[in-house]
């Protein structure tokens, strides 16, 4: 199941965290995969500390001098403009251009194009309370976001095969981009948070849009529902117009805050606080689905 | 003319709140203000200023896809074994089918194709338009398509655009309103800006990418200055995080916005809080980083 919005900061990794948490605490086996893997935050939400990550690593190539005879057809078939060269001369490589696709190596005829390796980012695997968490992170200065939330994906999904999980969690990155769709791509159901405010309901409409090209079913999650003078009913009205149900309203509360901060989830922390009240009745509903095979 | 980019590693701290009030602060102040949105994915820049009137708007068609000649496959399978993006798919020997969401249109699948039957493409990768704000000045603006790859090409357009339409107004600044986090799309906002502003809030997690993007922009050495917005709510961490940013990022602190629910009002009536209520904290608060930015510059 993911977790995504469209914008930013509505809320995704607090949804997801609780959410995990949640229904470890139901007694499932339960796996949280952070594929935002620019600005991963569930490890800090747990308060857990994230430690030997494994690399992810690219092919880039790496140019014998001795056999190149400066034929350019690498130069030439390289869809990024990651290899330059002039005729006769060995090319030179642009690193951080290179999507690692090995069009150069295919296309040489001299073996001229070595396997180079670079590394683009790690996968943090940690366990805490029961609750498995997968997490990828890019490397900063890495460009390749959609690479490294792939990378991430097909990690959790081979943990998965045949080790009797009864649902993954899979908090994703804002916004509608590739290194979104990919983690949806594989989703059986969709969570998408949002806030009232005119840029929440902005962003909603894209992201159901792309649940609706990936034919994923999905519904809304509106957090910060009662924030003075929003725009709930704006985010209600998208929902009736899309026939997309509200799995929850999570209304604006302090201890959420609190639970953020201290690395702990809010549905442990402080199960009693209004907006633990709204998570632990989206934990129930998220809870039936998964015990009725609907996922 | 300078650039200054408003970035952040984690997403909602308030880029979009900061970008249209510095813009429309520094406007009054009669600087020549042009603005971009390369938030390409959730442009809500011209949300926040009120919309605006488009003077034009084109499509951008950077992306490539391969497509497969049905009456030429052999269904040999060779392609989708080679495809570094597992975007081929030929199940039980069938004929192989190309999944667009996955394919980077890299071309390796037509190389090793027998029987000719690949082509790569050129697709859309989003729109670009040019608006006029009621401000007065401009706001270019792209929208990635969904689920495409190539978001660092289109803040390239839009950048490129903005840059231009600046110059040709005898622009002061640009002010560009970066995505979240730190990939292809941040990094083709900051490389050769002026000035990054990087707003963050005072969390753990806010604080954990503000360090991820930090090393990103010394990378491409930019001078940066930190807001930390929605402050009030953990004294103690916002003490230490002041401390942090100026003698471990080492980067310039700026200032910090209280939290306001009259930003979620100014956010609804689609003013600039600035605007809407110049009176409010948060108000103040920005008008003294819009200053202080001003004096940057």
């Amino acid at each position: 199941m993911a977790v995504t919005g469209g914008k930013g900061g509505t809320g995704k990794t607090t949804v997801a965290v609780n959410l995990a948490a949640g229904l470890s605490a139901k007694g499932l086996k339960v796996m949280l995969v952070d594929t935002d893997v620019d600005g991963p935050c569930c490890a800090t939400l747990l308060g857990v500390k994230l430690e030997n990550g494994d690399a992810v690593k690219t092919f880039k190539p790496k140019i014998n001098e001795k056999r190149c005879v400066g034929c350019k057809k690498c130069v030439d078939v390289c869809h990024e403009h990651a290899l330059v060269g002039l005729q006769g001369k060995t090319p030179r490589l642009f690193e951080e251009l290179c999507s690692g696709c090995k069009a150069c190596q295919l296309v040489c005829e001299y073996g001229a194009v070595e396997e180079g390796w670079k590394t683009i980012g790690k996968i943090y695997t940690a366990e805490t309370n029961g609750l498995r968490l997968v997490t990828g992170e890019l490397e900063p200065t890495e460009p390749r976001s959609p690479v490294m939330a792939r990378a991430t994906v097909l990690r959790a999904m081979s943990e998965l095969q045949n080790s009797g999980y009864d649902a993954a969690i899979v908090d994703t990155a804002p916004g509608v981009h590739n290194a979104v769709a990919q983690p949806l791509w594989v989703s059986d159901f969709a969570l998408a948070v949002t806030e009232p405010t005119p840029l929440g309901a902005h962003d909603l409409k894209f992201i159901l849009d792309l649940a609706r090209e990936l034919e994923l079913p999905a519904e809304i999650v509106l957090n910060k529902a009662d924030v003075p003078g929003g725009l709930k009913d704006e985010l209600l009205s998208i929902s009736r117009e899309r026939g997309v149900g509200i799995a929850a309203e999570i209304p604006l509360d302090g201890e959420l805050l609190r639970s953020y901060i201290s690395g702990e989830p809010l549905v442990k922390n402080s199960p009693n606080s209004p907006a633990a009240k709204a998570l632990l009745s989206l934990i129930q509903h998220v809870h039936k689905r998964v015990k009725g095979g609907e996922t | 003319m300078k650039e200054i980019v408003v970035a952040s590693g984690k997403g909602g701290t308030g880029k979009t709140t900061v970008a249209s009030s510095l813009a429309v602060y520094l406007a009054k102040k009669g600087v020549r203000v042009f603005t971009a949105d390369a938030d390409v994915d959730a442009p809500d820049l011209l949300l926040a200023l009120g919309g605006g009137r488009t003077l034009f708007s084109i499509d951008i068609k950077e992306s490539e896809k391969a497509r497969i000649d049905k009456s030429k496959c052999t269904a040999c399978g060779k392609c989708a074994e080679v495809c570094p993006f597992g975007a081929i798919v030929a199940q039980n020997g069938g004929r192989p089918v190309v999944v667009e969401l996955m394919c980077e249109g890299c071309g390796v699948c037509r190389l090793v194709c027998p029987s000719d039957a690949i082509e790569v493409k050129r697709t859309d990768t989003g729109t670009l338009s040019v608006q006029e704000t009621k401000y007065g000045f401009g706001c270019v603006t792209g929208k990635l398509k969904l689920g495409e790859h190539n978001s660092g090409n289109l803040v390239a357009s839009v950048r490129n655009i903005g840059r231009g339409k600046a110059q040709d107004a005898a622009s002061d600044v640009c002010i560009v309103d970066a995505a979240p986090g730190i990939g292809c799309p941040v990094i083709a906002s900051i490389t050769g800006a002026d000035y990054v502003i990087a707003v963050t809030e005072p969390t753990p997690a806010a604080k954990r990418n503000l360090e991820r993007l930090s090393k990103v922009i010394e990378h491409f050495g930019v001078p940066a200055g930190v807001v930390i917005n929605m402050s009030g709510y953990s004294k103690d961490f916002e003490t230490a995080l002041k401390d942090w940013i100026v003698h471990e990022l080492g980067f310039q602190f700026l200032g910090e916005i209280p939290v306001d629910y009259e930003v979620v009002k100014a956010l609804v009536q689609m003013k600039p809080i600035i605007e809407l209520n110049p009176d409010t904290k948060a108000s103040k608060a920005l008008a003294a980083i819009a200053q202080k930015v001003g004096e940057i510059l």
